[in-house]
């Protein structure tokens, strides 16, 4: 069995050199869809990993508290994604804050209120700057470095600000502004620190450290008169600590809202949870769409293949005339489309890693390999050239030999 | 019962159409051919000698009747059936070559060995020594395409006896060849008949009839004429190592004769 295996691979791979430029087209065809799923499925894993490693550098022993419940569906994830939501009022407040912080095993809590607002200085105007209101256990809760002065802290007045790299070059083209002042919010306030600057690309928080103002929240809050607190970050005692502290926060906030659930608590992988998902589905789509394309290049195949059987209906002849089967036949021109199939998806993985390369040149997604894609792509060769080579196949095969041999060359 | 008789036709009918457009390329066909003969079929256009040939050569099916090849009922044998037997019994030599254009020469001599199964090396080794036979050595690794009329259709001879068939068919196979092609051609189809082999040759010339063992001419479907011109005890003995073949196909035969002697 494995012989005659053998000498219908021979068979295929001679006919195949044959048609050099017909062969080479429609493996394009197949190489084409390949491309553009393993450069989707590349780029999507590429970016997830840059979400996961984000949390690995923010620390694995981070405790997120967001301030609405965590979405498990689809549409409730794409509705969070979509929807107004940063403009409702949180249901975080600096008394959870406080809250947080008393429970056992908890070193560090941080709260992010974003707002924005005019910024002004002798110099310079920027509208709409982001403002970070926080307290100083952010220093150590972030992964942050200062270049300049120091970070807030209690022992600094309430008017000390601290503002990120780039924001600094831009309100007084230096970029050490240490000890100059700034006004919004109708009042002035001293920059005591500035950033290091942060090369993060992919930042869990939404917010660009390095274009952003931080500033005590509880002054924040008195100027005011609420604070938007959309995430609060927690750093535990050690990693072994964070499943009975997290659950210790949601019963701590439980019972100071007397029983209101609506906020989650999360930490490890599921920080990233509302992102990753969304991404699933995009790539999902995408890998779809290039499904389409495969299918294309199926039916290229099939088409060839047709020819092919057409053209050689006399050879078809002659060889069930010398005692070829039509199982012998059939498995003849499978091979060859499968042949086809598989010499496409291997020009195809490597024209998408190609492609994933050039756009690694560009973006910071770099190409992402493993083997779950090459699985993937492979067996969609697989099932596409049986799909599409079948038919040809069985027709070839049902030819009758008379009919064939006076079918001429 | 005589055990070598190799093929047994009777009552063999072959139509085209239905009703009132039904034509008859064979009407009640009746044909026994014994091992060793050269058997020359002859006749008019149209008078079904090729669809004999092809019923004989389990390319086509008789529309009736019953065909008895060694022993064996073939009248209605599922198409892969037919497929091995043609691999296994038949060699098939055609009046336009029917070379494959893409294999080289040795490829297409061992082309039947293929769908029986022998590894390429066997295979090759066959080829070689078939086309050695017909002093086409040097031609190997030619194309059909390069090589003359005549030597293709040496080629397509040495591929019909590659695999040691039981029966040789030839549809005219002289037609296309001139004439010094064509006595090279007939001098080796003599040579392999020598051998012990059988072959059952379709033919419009009147003057190869002088290779033939046995000369029959269609009308209509139906035999004309049917002359022996040698004996059945002159036909040749086939070599040895038929005969070793031919112990084992005796028993066949005595089931056959057991089987129907229970009637």
């Amino acid at each position: 069995m494995s012989l005659l295996l053998r000498t219908h691979l021979r068979l295929a791979r001679a006919s195949i050199k044959q048609n050099r430029t017909r062969s080479f087209l429609t493996c394009l065809g197949i190489a084409i869809g390949i491309a553009s799923i393993t450069l989707i499925l590349s780029l999507t894993g590429s970016i997830s990993n840059l979400i996961s490693q984000e949390v690995v550098n923010i620390g694995s022993d981070l405790i997120v508290v967001r301030p609405s419940r965590s979405k498990e569906t689809v549409t409730s994830i794409v509705e969070e994604l979509t929807s107004a939501n940063s403009f409702e009022r949180s249901s975080l407040s600096l008394v959870d804050v406080s809250a947080i912080s008393a429970v056992e095993g908890v070193t560090a809590v941080a709260p992010i209120a974003v707002s924005t607002n005019t910024l002004v200085n002798e110099t310079n105007t920027i509208p709409s700057a982001t403002i970070i209101g926080t307290t100083p256990d952010f220093y150590t809760v972030e992964p942050l470095a200062l270049k300049y002065g120091v970070f807030l802290s209690d022992k600094n007045s309430d008017n000390a600000i601290v503002i990120g790299h780039e924001l600094a070059l831009n309100l007084y083209n230096t970029s050490n502004p240490v000890g100059r002042t700034l006004t919004f919010y109708g009042q002035r306030f001293i920059v005591v620190g500035v950033l290091e600057e942060i090369d993060s690309t992919v930042n869990f928080d939404n917010i660009n450290f390095n274009n952003a103002l931080f500033m005590d929240i509880e002054t924040m809050e008195q100027l005011m008169d609420f604070v938007q607190i959309q995430q609060i970050n927690v750093r535990a005692l050690n990693t072994s600590l964070l499943e009975p502290i997290s659950s210790n926060i949601t019963t701590t906030l439980k019972e100071n809202r007397y029983g209101d659930t609506n906020f989650s608590v999360a930490y490890g992988d599921a920080i990233s949870h509302p992102a990753s998902s969304l991404l699933n589905i995009i790539s999902g789509m995408l890998a779809l769409v290039a499904g389409i394309s495969l299918v294309v290049g199926g039916v290229g195949i099939m088409n060839i293949m047709l020819v092919s059987v057409s053209e050689r209906t006399h050879e078809i002849g002659i060889r069930k005339a010398v005692g070829a089967s039509a199982y012998n036949i059939l498995m003849q021109f499978l091979f060859e489309a499968f042949i086809l199939s598989i010499l496409g998806s291997i020009l195809g993985i490597f024209l998408g890693y190609l492609l994933a390369f050039l756009v690694s040149l560009v973006t910071p997604f770099s190409p992402y390999i493993s083997w779950v894609i090459l699985v993937v792509t492979v067996l969609t060769t697989l099932a596409i050239g049986i799909i599409f080579g079948t038919y040809p196949a069985l027709k070839a095969a049902r030819k009758r030999p008379i009919d064939s041999l006076r079918h001429y060359q | 019962m005589d055990d070598n008789i190799v093929i047994k036709l009777s009552g063999l009918t072959k139509r085209y159409g239905y009703g009132d457009t039904a034509s008859f390329a064979l009407k009640d066909f009746d044909l026994t051919i014994k091992r060793g003969e050269f058997v020359m079929i002859m006749g008019p256009s149209g008078c079904g000698k090729t669809t004999l040939l092809n019923i004989i050569g389990l390319l086509d099916r008789a529309t009736d009747g019953e065909y008895i090849l060694n022993g064996e009922d073939v009248s209605d044998i599922s198409s892969s059936r037919q497929a091995r037997l043609r691999a296994k019994k038949i060699g098939f030599i055609f009046q336009d070559f029917n070379l494959i254009q893409n294999l080289t020469v040795i490829e297409n001599v061992a082309l039947p060995l293929v769908y029986v199964n022998r590894p390429r090396t066997v295979r090759l080794k066959a080829a070689s020594a078939a086309l050695n036979r017909f002093h086409l050595s040097e031609r190997e690794y030619y194309r059909p395409s390069q090589l003359s009329g005549g030597q293709q259709q040496r080629v397509a001879i040495a591929r019909a006896i590659v695999s040691d068939p039981e029966i040789i068919l030839a549809d005219e196979p002289t037609g296309n060849l001139d004439s010094r092609s064509s006595s090279i051609v007939m001098d080796e189809l003599k040579a392999i008949h020598e051998e012990g082999n059988t072959i059952i040759m379709v033919t419009h010339n009147p003057s190869l009839t002088v290779y033939a063992t046995r000369v029959i001419n269609m009308l209509d479907g139906q035999i004309d004429t049917d002359v022996k011109t040698v004996a059945d005890y002159n036909l040749p003995q086939p070599i040895s190592i038929k005969t070793k073949k031919r112990r084992g196909r005796n028993k066949i035969s005595s089931k056959e004769i057991s089987r129907k002697e229970n009637f």
